[in-house]
């Protein structure tokens, strides 16, 4: 029959290495990676004042402000009906991939179908649809009237479909749905698909999109949010100071083209980094609080290394998890204190969410596109608002300024609710521009 | 007229039901985290439950100056017999700091 062989490729003996070769960009900062990173680079804030909830009254959040994509509209980015038929986070991961794709001049229609993964990270799913629907079909007792897309549109693996019929990918197509650590876990789990021969190409994406009256209301009453900082929201997302208060809820996507090293050198592309190594982690411990000592922490970090075998003092760069609440930021400095000891003084390290805010499922995918972006341009983007740095998180290696410097090997932390933490490293890779 | 005692019995008996307890086991000395067991969601769960039962809303700033069921005790006084719209204070913003062990945001 024919097409039966298709994706019953044999094993390789040799565990493959796996490199990023595209990346693309859905953020508060800019849509486009080039944008996104000039923009992270300079140092603004894609923090502003949130958006009305139509008739809301916005004074009752104790929260004002949050990272959102203001102005969006995925009809300028993709044609058809496919993306206006998914909800926002779904739309944003389609743009992200979208770029990523022509980023990595993988030419989908040559490839093997069944080759090519998905794999996206999403911590709420379509939540607009949902507080949509929800909303409506109390109000008017009129179940007969819920949009009939309104599951689609709904289910948390929905972006995940959208990937796989946008891209014509036939492989492995899952979500994974960690809360914070979404799309770290998803870049850790589309390298383990491609070693274990499942996939060459993984499209691994992260997107979020729930800046919507309920659940912002649910952060708020959860006490998780800045609220100090609704006058100057660009001021909000302080991660390290000492007068942080909590995170600034964002929205996003982002996504990277992983692919087995081979496979990118038959096509000559080009390489942002390898994904070297990673670490999945229960701290079994609380549902919203890690534990304070940073241990278990401290242990995702270390088994990452070891996955990755690369040794402390190897390590040049940490983009930290650091959402700028005020013990888990507390929590991450000491768990790389306790890791990297005196290392911990040369290490650069930065929080992107005090550019972007908490894009919650995106935050993992787009410190991966940050990592990678970090390993091959050498430059190490601000973490703003570090103007009053808290002792107890201080270190050398922290700047309010970019800085420049070779990175050989950089960390992604991500920690999420459900008491789950991530690691991924990022490496330069040694076959570099043109698979040389 | 609500009295110190009304509102010392009511915040109790809260406390007894959202922990399960004998109310006659909350002492008024007793500390939040450390007596009652409550962790920083718990401690916002039941303030929750504070608001809804006394009508106030207690912003995040005044959350580390509650440290015991005595201090809920005369915060919720301060509040019900103030007008009813303006956010109370800490009393002693430097308190804030060395107090803060029961405070939130301890999130991932």
């Amino acid at each position: 029959m024919p097409g039966v062989e298709r994706g019953n490729h044999e094993r390789s003996p040799v565990t493959p290495r796996i490199v990023v070769t595209g990346l693309g960009v859905v953020s508060a900062l800019g849509i486009g990676v080039k944008q996104f990173w000039e923009a992270a680079l300079a140092g603004r804030s894609g923090v502003s004042k949130l958006g009305a909830f139509e008739s809301m009254p916005m004074e009752a959040y104790r929260s004002q402000v949050a990272g959102q994509i203001h102005h969006f509209s995925v009809g300028r980015y993709i044609d058809g009906t496919l993306a206006e038929r998914v909800d926002r986070f779904a739309q944003f991961a389609m743009v992200a991939t979208k770029e990523a794709v022509a980023d990595s001049g993988l030419q989908l229609d040559r490839e093997d179908p069944h080759r090519i993964g998905i794999m996206v990270g999403a911590g709420m799913g379509g939540m607009v649809i949902a507080e949509q629907e929800y909303h409506r079909v109390y109000q008017t007792l009129r179940p007969g009237r819920v949009v009939p897309n309104f599951i689609p549109e709904v289910t948390l693996n929905s972006a995940s479909g959208a990937l796989a019929i946008m891209c014509g990918a036939k492989g492995p197509n899952l979500t994974i749905s960690t809360a914070c650590s979404s799309g770290a876990h998803a870049i850790g789990l589309a390298r383990e698909a491609i070693r274990a021969g499942r996939a060459d190409v993984v499209i691994t994406a992260g997107a979020d999109a729930s800046v919507v009256p309920l659940t912002f209301a649910g952060f708020c009453s959860l006490r998780a949010l800045s609220t100090s900082f609704n006058d100057s929201p660009e001021r909000a997302s302080r991660p390290f100071s000492r007068t942080r208060d909590g995170f600034v809820m964002g929205e996003g996507a982002g996504t990277l083209i992983l692919e087995s090293l081979d496979h990118a050198r038959k096509r000559d592309a080009y390489i942002y980094a390898e994904v070297a190594g990673y670490a999945a982690t229960s701290e079994a411990h609380h549902m919203v609080i890690p534990r304070e000592d940073g241990l278990d922490i401290a242990t995702t970090m270390s088994m990452a290394l070891q996955n990755a075998r690369v040794r402390p003092a190897q390590v040049d760069y940490i983009n930290a998890h650091a959402t700028s609440t005020p013990i888990g930021d507390v929590v991450e400095i000491k768990a790389i204190k306790h890791l990297f000891r005196r290392r911990a003084n040369q290490v650069a390290i930065n929080a992107t969410k005090s550019l972007l805010g908490h894009t919650l499922g995106a935050a993992g995918a787009l410190a991966g596109i940050v990592c990678a972006l970090t390993v091959d341009a050498g430059l190490i983007h601000p973490t703003i608002n570090y103007d009053d740095p808290d002792p107890d998180c201080a270190l050398p290696g922290i700047s309010r300024g970019a800085q420049e410097r070779s990175v050989g090997v950089a960390f992604l932390n991500a920690f999420g609710f459900g008491s789950n933490n991530a690691a991924v490293i990022f490496k330069r890779a040694l076959t570099e521009k043109g698979g040389q | 007229m609500t009295t110190d005692t009304d509102i010392a019995l009511r915040l109790r008996k809260a406390l007894a039901e959202y922990l399960k307890r004998d109310v006659t086991t909350i002492k008024p000395g007793d500390v939040l985290r450390d007596d009652l067991g409550l962790d920083s969601l718990t401690t916002i769960e039941l303030l929750y439950q504070i608001e809804e039962e006394f009508d106030v809303e207690i912003p995040d700033t005044d959350l580390p100056s509650l440290v015991t069921v005595a201090d809920v005790t005369a915060y919720l006084q301060r509040r019900t017999t103030l007008t009813q719209h303006v956010p109370a204070r800490p009393e002693s913003p430097s308190d804030d700091v060395a107090r803060s062990e029961s405070g939130v945001k301890s999130f991932a």
